[in-house]
C-alpha cells in the first residue's frame, strides 16, 4: 500500500488522507442525494400541481400543438370545440354562448376562464396519468391524450332560463337533488366567448365587457353575493326545526298583535310585509311559511339561538367557498366577530332569520339549500362534469358524493310540507303560487330582499319539483326586479316545468 | 477507517485471481511470449498492447443505450419506427472506438471506467442537441455553416481527442508540479483577459472573442487553479497542518500560511465582481476548501472558509445588483414570473411535466408549439431538458454517472504516487462533480441558479475542452507508471546534470507489480 504520508507527523486527531478522501466522497454522496430528493420533490410530489398550474405556459403551448378536447352537454350537444385554421393556431368555437358562465372561454390572448380553465390539463391531454399510462404514452407518436368533457347541464334548459330573464340581471342555478348534478347555471347578462377566443376581436371586446356597468364577466350564479330576503327563512327553518327549539306546530301567541305593533327586539321593531290574510290567529310553521311571516321566523331564529343558527348555516356551506369546479364566493349569515355568538346582538340575529341583517348569499348556495331539503336533508356536492372521455378511450366518471348531512329526514320532510303549502296553499297566489308546475306537486319559497338606499328589491325564488320525488331543485334571483312573486317565482316555475317535460320526453 | 488498501485494481486483468504469485508471473510470461511472437513488430517498436475488457464492455453498453435513444427520438419524430440519420451518432461512436483502440495499443494501465462514463454523458449531450431546435446556435467556420448538433459533435470530437492525447501522452507531472506560480500567473492573465476583452452576456461577463471563436476563459481557469492549488498545498501541507494559532475556540493556522486562502477568497470575489460569474466563484471556493481539508485534514479550515464565504456572500448581496437578482429569483421566482424568474419557473414546470418516467425523447417542451423553450436550455438548463424527457429516473441516472466519476477520481487520488498527485486527482474530480452538482441544484431551485455548464452535457467548446483536459489528466494519473522528474530549478552543477536527464522515480512496471 502506497498511501502518501508525506512528512506529516501523524497527530492523534488528524485522520489519514484515505479517510479524508472517503469523507469527501461521502459528502459528495450526500450532496447528490440532496439533488435526487430535489428531483423527487418537483417530479413526483409537485408534479401534479405544477402540471395543472394555470400559470403553466406549457398548457398553452401544448394547446397549439395538440387538439383540445370538446365540451358537450348532457345530451352530447357541442358546447366548445376547436376549429383548425390553415396557417394559424386552432380557434376555439362556442355554438351556445348562453353556456359562457359554465364553459368559460379559451382565448389565445387572455388565457382561460370557467371550465376551460379548471379542466385545462385534461382538455389538452396534458394531465399526468398514472405511471402505467405514462409508460404506455411513451410508445405513442402523440404524447397528448385530450379528453372530452361531458357536462351534466342541458343546453335547452340553460337557454330557456336566459330567455326568461330578458333584460333583467340575475342568475339561476338548477340542481338534480339526488346527485348534485348541476342542470343549469345561468348568469345574465353574459358574454360571447367566441369573441374572446378570436384574436381579431378579443382585445376590443374585452375592453367593452370591462366597461359595461352590468358586469357581464361576473358569474353571478357562483360569485354574486346577494341579500336573500324571505327565501332565507328556509335556513332559519332548518336551524330551528332541526335543533328542536321549534316544532311545526309551534305558535307565538303575541305574533298577531305584533303584526300591528311590530315585534320589539332590543329596541328594534321587526315588521311583517303588509298582508290581508291570516291575521286573526297565531300562525304555525306551515302557515307562517305560506304567508312569509317575518315575525314568526324572527321568533324561531331567536329561540334557536346563535350557536344552532351558525352551526346549521355551516352545515349548508356558509362561511367558506363551496368546493366546486368554478370559483365560488363565500356566503355569510353574519359579518362575523360579534359578541352574540358571531352576531352583533339579538337584533342582527332576528333580522338574519328572515333574510336581512348581514346575510349575503350566492345563488348557488341557495340552490344547495333547496337541494338539501329536496334530498331529505343530505347535501350532495354540486358537480358540472359527468365524465371525461379521453381520445384513447380512457373514461373517468365523476361519482356523486355527499357534501354534508344538513338536517334530519324529518326536518326536511316538514320543511317540504311547508314549501308545498307556500306554492299550493289557499293564500299562495300572492307568494310562491306562481311556481306551481301543472300536474306536479311543487315546493317553493319566494323572497323579496329589501335593499338599502331605496333600490328596488331583489326578486328571489327557491324550490323543487315534484315535491314527492324531486327531480330538480332551483334558485332564481332577478336583481332589483321587485317582489319575488312577480319575477323570480314564475321563472322558477316555468324552468322546473320545462325541465320535467324535457326529462320526461327524453 | 482508511481507504481500502487492497482496492481491486480493475485496470489490471491479472489481479483479483486467486492464483499464487508465482503462477501469475508464469502465466504472464506465457502470455507475453505469445504476444511477442504474434506482434513482434509492435514489440520491436516499443508498443505493448494491453486489453481493456471492462472499457470494451462498458463502451458497448453506452453505445447500445445511445443507439436506442437515437432510434427512439427518430421514431418519435417520424411517427413510425425509424433510425433517422445515424451519421452524427456513428461518427461519435467511431471516435470513441478509435480512442478505445488507441488506449489498448498504448498499453497504459489507465482506469477503464472513466472513458465510458464520460462517453455516455457526451452521448446524452449529442442526443439532446440533435433534438433541440437546430438554429439555437449557428456558426460559420471556414465558409461552412454549422448548427447546434453539428457544432456539439465537433466540440465532442475535439474534446475526446484532447482527452485521449493527454491520457496517453502525459507520462510525468513535472511540467505541472514545478511551474505552479507560472500557472497561477496564467490564470490571473486569463482573468484579466476577460476583464479587458470580455463581452457581457445575460449579465455575466464570461466570453472572450478571438477571431471566429468565442471562448470562456473561466472554464480553463478552474483547471489551472486546481493545478496551482495541488502544487501549493503539496509543498506546504506539513506546515499548514502542524502549526496553529488559537483564535477564540478555533485552532487556526499561523496567519502567514492563511494568505493563500485569503488570496483564493480574493480570486473568487474577483470572479464574481469582474466576470459576474457566481457559479465559477462558488465552484472554485468549494474545490479550494475541500482540497485544503484533504491536504491538512483540519476542519477548522473548512469552518473558517465557510465563515469567509458567508461574509463574502453577505457583502456581495448588498453591494452588487446582479448577485441580489440571482438570490431573489432563487427565493421567489414568482415575484417576476415573466422577467427574472421566467427561466426558473419554466424549468420547474418542465420537471413537473417529466414526472418519474419522463415524457419520452422528443416529446418534451422545446417542441411544444411556437412558444419559446426554456431560455438557455442547451447550456444552463440541459439537465432540465433531459430530466423532462427522461424523467426522474433519467435524472437520477445522470447524477449516478457523476458520482461514478467521483468514485473513480477519489480512488485514483487515494492510489496516487504522492501528495501532489493525490491532491491533483482530488481537485480535478471535484471540479467536475461539484460543478455538476451546482448547476443541477440550480436547475432544481435548491441553490441559486448560476451560469455554469453541466460537464460534457452542456453545449459549448470551452467547457468541453476544459472538462476533457480534466478527465484526460485523471486518466493519466490513474496509470501508476506516471513518474516524477527531479525539480528543474537547480543550483549545483551536479544537480543541473541530473536535471538534464530526467530520472524516472517510478520503478519498472513489472517490479512494481510484484511489489504489490
Amino acid at each position: 500500500m502506497t498511501l502518501p504520508s508525506g512528512g506529516l507527523p501523524s497527530g492523534a486527531s488528524a485522520p489519514g488522507i484515505g479517510t479524508a478522501l472517503l469523507r469527501v466522497g461521502l459528502a459528495l454522496v450526500i450532496v447528490y442525494s440532496g439533488l435526487v430528493l430535489g428531483m423527487g420533490w418537483w417530479q413526483v410530489a409537485q408534479a401534479g400541481p405544477l402540471t395543472n398550474d394555470p400559470r403553466n405556459p406549457l398548457v398553452l403551448a401544448a394547446e397549439r400543438n395538440a387538439p383540445r378536447g370538446r365540451i358537450v352537454d348532457s345530451r352530447g350537444q357541442v358546447l366548445a370545440m376547436s376549429v383548425k385554421q390553415p396557417g394559424a393556431d386552432p380557434l376555439r368555437r362556442y355554438p351556445h354562448p348562453a353556456m359562457a358562465p359554465i364553459v368559460g372561454y379559451k382565448s389565445l390572448l387572455f388565457g382561460t376562464g370557467g371550465l376551460e380553465n379548471t379542466y385545462d390539463g385534461q382538455l389538452t391531454g396534458f394531465q399526468q396519468l398514472g405511471p402505467g399510462d405514462e409508460l404506455l404514452r411513451k410508445f405513442r407518436s402523440d404524447p397528448y391524450d385530450p379528453s372530452e368533457l361531458h357536462l351534466s347541464v342541458d343546453v335547452r334548459l340553460q337557454e330557456a332560463a336566459l330567455r326568461a330573464f330578458g333584460n333583467d340581471r340575475g342568475a339561476v342555478v338548477a340542481i338534480e337533488p339526488k346527485t348534485g348534478r348541476i342542470l343549469a347555471l345561468v348568469s345574465n347578462p353574459t358574454y360571447d366567448p367566441n369573441q374572446l377566443s378570436d384574436p381579431a376581436t378579443a382585445r376590443a371586446y374585452l375592453d367593452t365587457l370591462r366597461a359595461d356597468k352590468a358586469s357581464p364577466l361576473l358569474n353571478r350564479a357562483t360569485q354574486g353575493r346577494y341579500v336573500p330576503g324571505s327565501v332565507f327563512k328556509m335556513v332559519t327553518a332548518i336551524a330551528a326545526l332541526d335543533s328542536g327549539s321549534t316544532t311545526p306546530e309551534t305558535t307565538y301567541a303575541d305574533q298577531p298583535r305584533q303584526y300591528q305593533t311590530g315585534f320589539r327586539v332590543a329596541g328594534f321593531d321587526v315588521h311583517d310585509a303588509p298582508r290581508t290574510v291570516q291575521l286573526d290567529h297565531p300562525l304555525n310553521f306551515y302557515e307562517a311559511t305560506e304567508v312569509s311571516c317575518n315575525i314568526y321566523f324572527a321568533h324561531a331564529g331567536l329561540d334557536a339561538g346563535p350557536a344552532n343558527y351558525v352551526a346549521a348555516a355551516a352545515r349548508l356551506g356558509f362561511g367558506a367557498p363551496i368546493p366546486f369546479d368554478l370559483p365560488t364566493a363565500t356566503s355569510q349569515v353574519t359579518g362575523g366577530g360579534g359578541p352574540y355568538g358571531g352576531f352583533q346582538d339579538k337584533v342582527e340575529l332576528a333580522n338574519a332569520a328572515y333574510g336581512q341583517g348581514e346575510v349575503l348569499v350566492t345563488p348557488l348556495q341557495m340552490a344547495l339549500v333547496a337541494e338539501s331539503i329536496a334530498d331529505g336533508g343530505t347535501m350532495m356536492a354540486p358537480t358540472l362534469v359527468d365524465k371525461l372521455v379521453s381520445e384513447n378511450g380512457n373514461v373517468q366518471t365523476v361519482d356523486p358524493h355527499v357534501m354534508s348531512q344538513v338536517m334530519s329526514g324529518t326536518t326536511a320532510f316538514e320543511i317540504t310540507k311547508a314549501m308545498e303549502r307556500a306554492v299550493n296553499g289557499p293564500f299562495a297566489a300572492g307568494y310562491a303560487g306562481g311556481a306551481a308546475v301543472p300536474g306536479v306537486l311543487t315546493a317553493g319559497k319566494s323572497g323579496t330582499a329589501q335593499l338599502a338606499d331605496g333600490k328596488r328589491p331583489h326578486s328571489w325564488f327557491i324550490g323543487f319539483a315534484p315535491a314527492g320525488d324531486p327531480q330538480i331543485a332551483i334558485a332564481v334571483i332577478a336583481e332589483n326586479a321587485g317582489p319575488g312573486s312577480q319575477h323570480a317565482v314564475p321563472i322558477g316555475g316555468q324552468l322546473m316545468q320545462q325541465y320535467l317535460q324535457l326529462a320526461g320526453g327524453g | 477507517m482508511t481507504w481500502p488498501a487492497a482496492a481491486p485494481d480493475f485496470t489490471n486483468p491479472d489481479l483479483g485471481t486467486t492464483e499464487a504469485p508465482g503462477r501469475v508471473a508464469k502465466r504472464r510470461e506465457d502470455l507475453a511470449d505469445h504476444m511477442a511472437s504474434a506482434r513482434s513488430s509492435l514489440w520491436r517498436a516499443g508498443i505493448r498492447p494491453r486489453p481493456r475488457p471492462r472499457e470494451t464492455l462498458l463502451l458497448g453498453l453506452a453505445a447500445l443505450t445511445l443507439l436506442v435513444g437515437w432510434v427512439s427520438l427518430a421514431s418519435f419524430r417520424a411517427g413510425r419506427l425509424s433510425t433517422g440519420d445515424l451519421g452524427p451518432l456513428l461518427t461519435y461512436l467511431g471516435i470513441l472506438m478509435a480512442i478505445h483502440v488507441t488506449f489498448i495499443i498504448s498499453g497504459r494501465r489507465m482506469d477503464q471506467i472513466l472513458l465510458p462514463v464520460t462517453a455516455m454523458l457526451g452521448g446524452l449531450s449529442l442526443l439532446l442537441m440533435s433534438r433541440l431546435p437546430q438554429d439555437l446556435v449557428v456558426q460559420t467556420i471556414a465558409g461552412t455553416r454549422f448548427q447546434l448538433a453539428e457544432l456539439q459533435l465537433l466540440w465532442l470530437g475535439i474534446g475526446f481527442v484532447v482527452l485521449a492525447a493527454l491520457a496517453i501522452l502525459v507520462r510525468q507531472d513535472g511540467w505541472l508540479r514545478y511551474y505552479k506560480y507560472t500557472w497561477a500567473a496564467v490564470g490571473i492573465v486569463l482573468l484579466l483577459l476577460v476583464f479587458v476583452l470580455g463581452q457581457e452576456v445575460n449579465g455575466a461577463r464570461l466570453s472572450v472573442t478571438i477571431g471566429p471563436f468565442t471562448g470562456q476563459p473561466s472554464e480553463l481557469l478552474k483547471v489551472i487553479l486546481v493545478v496551482f492549488l495541488a502544487a501549493y498545498l503539496a509543498d506546504n501541507r506539513a506546515l499548514l497542518a502542524r502549526q496553529s494559532t488559537r483564535i477564540w475556540r478555533l485552532n487556526v493556522p499561523p496567519l502567514p500560511y492563511l494568505l493563500p486562502m485569503l488570496a483564493m477568497w480574493g480570486i473568487a470575489l474577483a470572479v464574481v465582481i469582474v466576470q459576474r460569474d457566481l457559479g465559477t466563484a462558488l465552484l472554485l471556493f468549494t474545490v479550494f476548501l475541500t482540497l485544503l481539508y484533504v491536504a491538512t485534514r483540519r476542519f477548522s479550515y473548512v469552518a473558517l472558509g465557510t465563515v469567509l464565504f458567508l461574509v463574502g456572500a453577505f457583502v456581495l448581496y448588498h453591494l452588487f445588483g446582479h448577485v441580489r437578482t440571482r438570490v431573489d429569483i432563487w427565493l421567489d421566482p414568482y415575484a417576476d414570473p415573466l422577467g427574472a424568474g421566467y427561466q426558473v419557473i419554466r424549468a420547474l414546470y418542465a420537471f413537473g411535466r417529466g414526472g418519474i418516467l419522463g415524457t419520452g425523447l422528443g416529446a418534451g417542451l422545446p417542441q411544444a408549439g411556437s412558444i419559446p423553450a426554456i431560455p438557455a436550455i442547451h447550456t444552463d438548463f440541459v439537465f432540465t431538458g433531459l430530466a423532462e424527457e427522461l424523467g426522474m429516473l433519467g435524472g437520477v441516472a445522470i447524477c449516478g454517472l457523476y458520482l461514478v466519476i467521483a468514485e473513480r477520481g477519489l480512488r485514483i487520488a487515494a492510489r496516487a504516487g504522492d501528495e501532489f498527485q493525490t491532491l491533483l486527482a482530488t481537485g480535478l474530480t471535484l471540479v467536475i462533480v461539484i460543478q455538476a452538482a451546482l448547476i443541477i441544484g440550480g436547475n432544481l431551485k435548491l441553490v441559486p441558479l448560476t451560469g455554469i455548464t453541466l460537464p460534457f452535457v452542456s453545449y459549448g467548446g470551452s467547457s468541453m475542452l476544459s472538462n476533457a483536459i480534466v478527465i484526460g489528466l485523471l486518466l493519466a494519473l490513474s496509470d501508476r507508471g506516471l513518474g516524477r522528474v527531479v525539480p528543474p530549478p537547480v543550483r549545483s552543477r551536479s544537480a543541473r546534470e541530473a536535471a538534464a536527464v530526467p530520472v524516472r522515480e517510478a520503478a519498472p512496471r513489472d517490479l512494481r507489480m510484484d511489489a504489490e
